[in-house]
């Protein structure tokens, strides 16, 4: 029953997406109806209400275990925790397909339902990419990878998954399912795996609106700063949400994979960074748009680059591109979203540059200084650009090219990585800290000079602070500077905006109310200086982990303690085959550290089995103790059998890893207060502005 | 159509002159930048280019000995052997013909197929990793020795069979 009701919705609602394109290109361009344009916005919130009972139904027969439909089988199995029967929803492809249209929907009903008054004009078109996008996605999930397959047994004995019932097949016994049901990967038990995947895609299918704003103004040709308007929030909480992906996938990692790092450059994690690198260049460069007119064409093509590259990615994680470069499994799915993938980009950059041609996206000002602040943010994005493109030709480019036209294998490590990207990624930070001090139209390099002085000086002083604490890497310490330079320059804007607010208010107002008012007045400018000193404390944490992790092994007879980098770890006994309530069996170390001689923590490292797994049927789960200093990371590698009299382990210290997470937060703070909706106008004031025939409203 | 433009005007920057027509500086700046890119990913290719091999093209070419390659094959469960107090790994992996659409099938095939090329691995100082079963795909990078054996410095581990994919077995009850 719920089989069938999941394929019905999401059959409609893939017609109600092909309808909403239909009606909004026909209704605004040739029958110039109106009546047909409103029926498309319905059929856009239609199609969100289909999908979310698709997605529903497959819900609950996840959560009622309804094994007879092939997918449910496969990621969940009766003795899972309710947590994670929830999350197995996107557990596997089929599901994941049908969630990602399901969160694109969400996005276009909700775009459609705030920005219908304000941007009406571009309305039309905008449903149509919108709607296309979701339709093809949804066209996968019906006729691809459909989610709501059930299991069908033969009379030969044999059982086929299909949606509908074979000739003299017979429903197999849900009993006999249920014992052999798969469960899921037990390495994806865990909270950050749980809301990993939504956070990514979040960040994926968000820069749906931002794409398809700046798709309908190439197309209808209202090319002022109205789609710039709408889509800059847009796209801001994507970038939200994908910044988060990609942090929580850092964390799963740290924690599950048990190597003490959190990220590897491996294909798949640098499918997700692209669209980031692009959409991140795109937030900045969009503020000259607004702020001079320049860059319409650039941004046009970083828009349409970002939403792409997300294609792009989701195509080489879930065709199995990069698996094909390692030459294996191929997925039915991988040629249609290849051919959606290469038609999106064509159109879009075909869109762009018909409409150059027509001399439509001319900018109002040109570049005359070298210094100004437009000139470094062109920079910026030529860096970000430039990450974009060694990332892709590390990750794909090389492979793919060998494979295809040089008859070997080429892949390239992590000293690709790491030797190409840490020069661009120190010159973004030496950006960020010279790019916000610098003014708009011409400056001079000695009007920053002076500016700069003062976070210089900090800077210096807290490399100093490195210095003392024992750091004499040149390098290292050349990059803490660099970092800790865009930091200071942060803080001291922000200090500097206090300051002149004091000067004006000081009678009225104390330092924190002030810095209050600040933010209200201009969460852009001060999220953003917040955003970037998340950045700084996330730069740091990367280098000090990168540069000076320490590891060893041990072996431990309990009672003996190790020494490493100022701590002492005491090996106390094991814990063995202590069961865990989804049925895991532990083994557990008992740990003691101490620091100068103070016990400071007990620690716990532990070998997870999971008897009812066949294939991957343990996990090693890492103990540790935090500090913002470092991470004291132990792993519980073997022990002696039975009396587990001695044990060995793997340690780790991580120096700074902690500031990678806090960092973060800063980073997730300082874009809610980046993308935080401001009034500038009294709502009655604005309310008329709107009736107004060309009104706009004022920024 | 006519566009309409509601933003306000730049501040004045008229305090600071304009020196003439600074758009050399642009190109020059950025065909510097352009080639320094260039040349870093050129050397970091040349350098850190990984020629990716299966097991059969590695075991039949003796041009291969010394190098740091990448490999990729199906994992012998009956041959891992894990000295947990030193953490010294050694298993061996099947040579899994490269095209196929069934990974866990192909795996599968690979370590049964006793003609199959093969390979043994040998590995110091990691943690036994948790997808090392049997039949699982491994994916290393490291050199063969003048020995045959394969020196591995990182590896990595798939297991397609289980979580993927596959059919319900008939149970008897």
């Amino acid at each position: 029953m719920l089989a069938e009701i999941g394929l019905i919705a999401a059959l409609f609602a893939f017609i109600a997406a092909v309808y909403a394109i239909i009606a909004a290109v026909y209704g605004e361009r040739f029958a110039r109806s109106e009546a047909m344009v409103r029926s498309a916005r319905n059929a856009v919130i239609l199609n969100f209400i289909l999908v979310t009972v698709a997605c529903l139904s497959l819900e609950v027969a996840l959560m009622t275990e309804q094994y007879q439909i092939s997918y449910v089988w496969m990621v969940s199995s009766p003795d899972m925790p309710t947590i994670y029967r929830l999350t197995a929803l996107w557990g596997s492809q089929a599901g994941s397909l049908l969630f990602w249209s399901f969160l694109m929907s969400a996005f276009s009903a909700a775009a459609v339902v705030f920005n219908w008054k304000s941007q009406r004009r571009l309305m039309p078109y905008a449903i149509a990419y919108m709607m296309a996008t979701v339709a093809f996605f949804l066209g996968l999930t019906v006729f691809f990878e459909n989610p709501f397959e059930r299991w069908w047994a033969l009379p030969s004995g044999d059982f086929v998954a299909s949606a509908f019932i074979p000739a003299g097949a017979t429903a197999p016994s849900i009993s006999m399912l249920a014992q052999s049901a798969n469960g899921l990967n037990p390495l994806l038990r865990h909270f950050g795996m749980a809301i990993h995947p939504p956070m990514l895609y979040l960040g994926f299918v968000g820069f749906i609106i931002p794409f398809a704003f700046g798709m309908s103004a190439l197309a209808s040709g209202d090319l002022s700063t109205n789609w710039i308007k709408v889509s800059r929030r847009w796209a801001l909480i994507a970038w939200l949400f994908l910044s988060l992906g990609l942090l929580l996938g850092g964390r799963w990692a740290y924690d599950v994979l048990g190597w003490g790092g959190y990220w590897g450059w491996d294909p798949v994690e640098n499918a997700a960074f692209l669209p980031w690198l692009i959409g991140t260049a795109y937030l900045h460069s969009v503020m000259i748009q607004e702020k001079r007119g320049m860059l319409k064409t650039w941004n046009m093509f970083l828009v349409i680059g970002t939403f792409s590259s997300v294609i792009f990615a989701t195509f080489a994680t879930r065709a199995g591109l990069v698996d094909s470069v390692h030459s294996f499994a191929q997925s039915p799915i991988g040629p249609p979203m290849l051919t959606f993938w290469l038609l999106l980009t064509l159109i879009g950059f075909v869109l762009i540059i018909w409409r150059r041609s027509r001399g439509e996206l001319k900018d109002d000002n040109q570049f005359r200084s070298v210094f100004s602040r437009e000139s470094l943010f062109v920079l910026n994005n030529f860096v970000f650009v430039a990450l974009f493109a060694v990332i892709f030709w590390g990750s794909f480019g090389a492979p793919i090219i060998s494979e295809y036209f040089m008859g070997t294998n080429i892949t390239l490590g992590l000293d690709y990585f790491n030797s190409v990207t840490a020069p661009l990624f120190l010159l973004l930070y030496l950006l960020m800290g010279v790019a916000p001090i610098s003014a708009w139209g011409v400056s001079t390099v000695a009007r920053m000079g002076r500016t700069l002085l003062t976070p210089l000086a900090l800077a210096a002083l807290s490399v100093g602070l490195f210095v003392i604490s024992g750091v004499t890497n040149v390098w290292a310490l050349l990059g803490y500077g660099l970092v800790l330079l865009a930091g200071w320059v942060a803080i001291y804007e922000t200090y500097r905006g206090v300051l002149a607010r004091r000067k004006a208010h000081a009678s009225r107002e104390n330092v924190l109310q002030s810095l209050g008012a600040l933010f209200t007045r201009n969460p852009r400018r001060y999220g953003g200086y917040m955003i970037h000193l998340g950045i700084t404390i996330i730069g740091l944490g990367v280098i000090g982990s990168m540069v000076f992790q320490q590891e060893t092994q041990q072996t431990l007879t309990v009672g003996q303690s190790a020494q490493i980098g100022g701590y002492e770890l005491r090996y106390d006994g094991l814990d063995t085959n202590q069961i865990a309530d989804d049925g895991r069996i532990m083994d557990i170390a008992n740990l003691t550290l101490s620091r100068g001689g103070q016990e400071i923590a007990h620690l716990r490292p532990r070998r997870d089995f999971f008897p009812e797994a066949t294939d991957m049927n343990s996990t090693t789960i890492a103990g540790s103790y935090s500090t913002i200093e470092n991470d004291f990371y132990v792993l519980l590698v073997n022990w002696e059998p039975i009396s587990a009299s001695s044990a060995t382990f793997k340690i780790y210290i991580n120096p700074l890893v902690n500031l990678v997470w806090w960092g973060g937060l800063i980073l997730i703070l300082g874009t809610l207060l980046a993308g935080y909706p401001r009034e500038t106008l009294p709502a009655r004031v604005r309310a008329k502005l709107e009736l107004a025939p060309q009104g706009q409203g004022a920024d | 159509m006519a566009e309409i433009s509601w933003e306000k005007p730049a501040a004045p920057s008229a305090q600071i002159p304009v020196k003439g027509n600074e758009r050399w500086k642009f190109m020059v700046g950025g065909v510097l930048m352009l080639v320094a890119v260039v040349y870093m990913v050129v050397s970091g290719t040349m350098s850190g280019a990984q020629y990716f091999m299966t097991v059969g093209e590695l075991v039949n070419s003796a041009d291969y000995v010394g190098k740091t390659v990448r490999v990729s094959g199906a994992v012998d469960g009956n041959t891992i052997n894990y000295d947990g107090e030193n953490l010294v790994l050694d298993f061996t992996i099947a040579n899994v013909p490269s095209e196929t659409t069934d990974l866990a099938l192909a795996l599968h095939q690979a370590v049964s197929d006793t003609a199959a090329a093969r390979i043994r691995v040998h590995m110091e100082g990691e943690v036994k990793p948790d997808l090392l079963q049997h039949e699982a795909q491994a994916i290393m990078t490291g050199v063969v020795g003048e020995d045959g054996v394969f020196y591995a410095t990182e590896l990595l581990l798939k297991c397609p069979s289980r979580y993927e994919e596959g059919v319900p077995e008939q149970v008897e009850s």
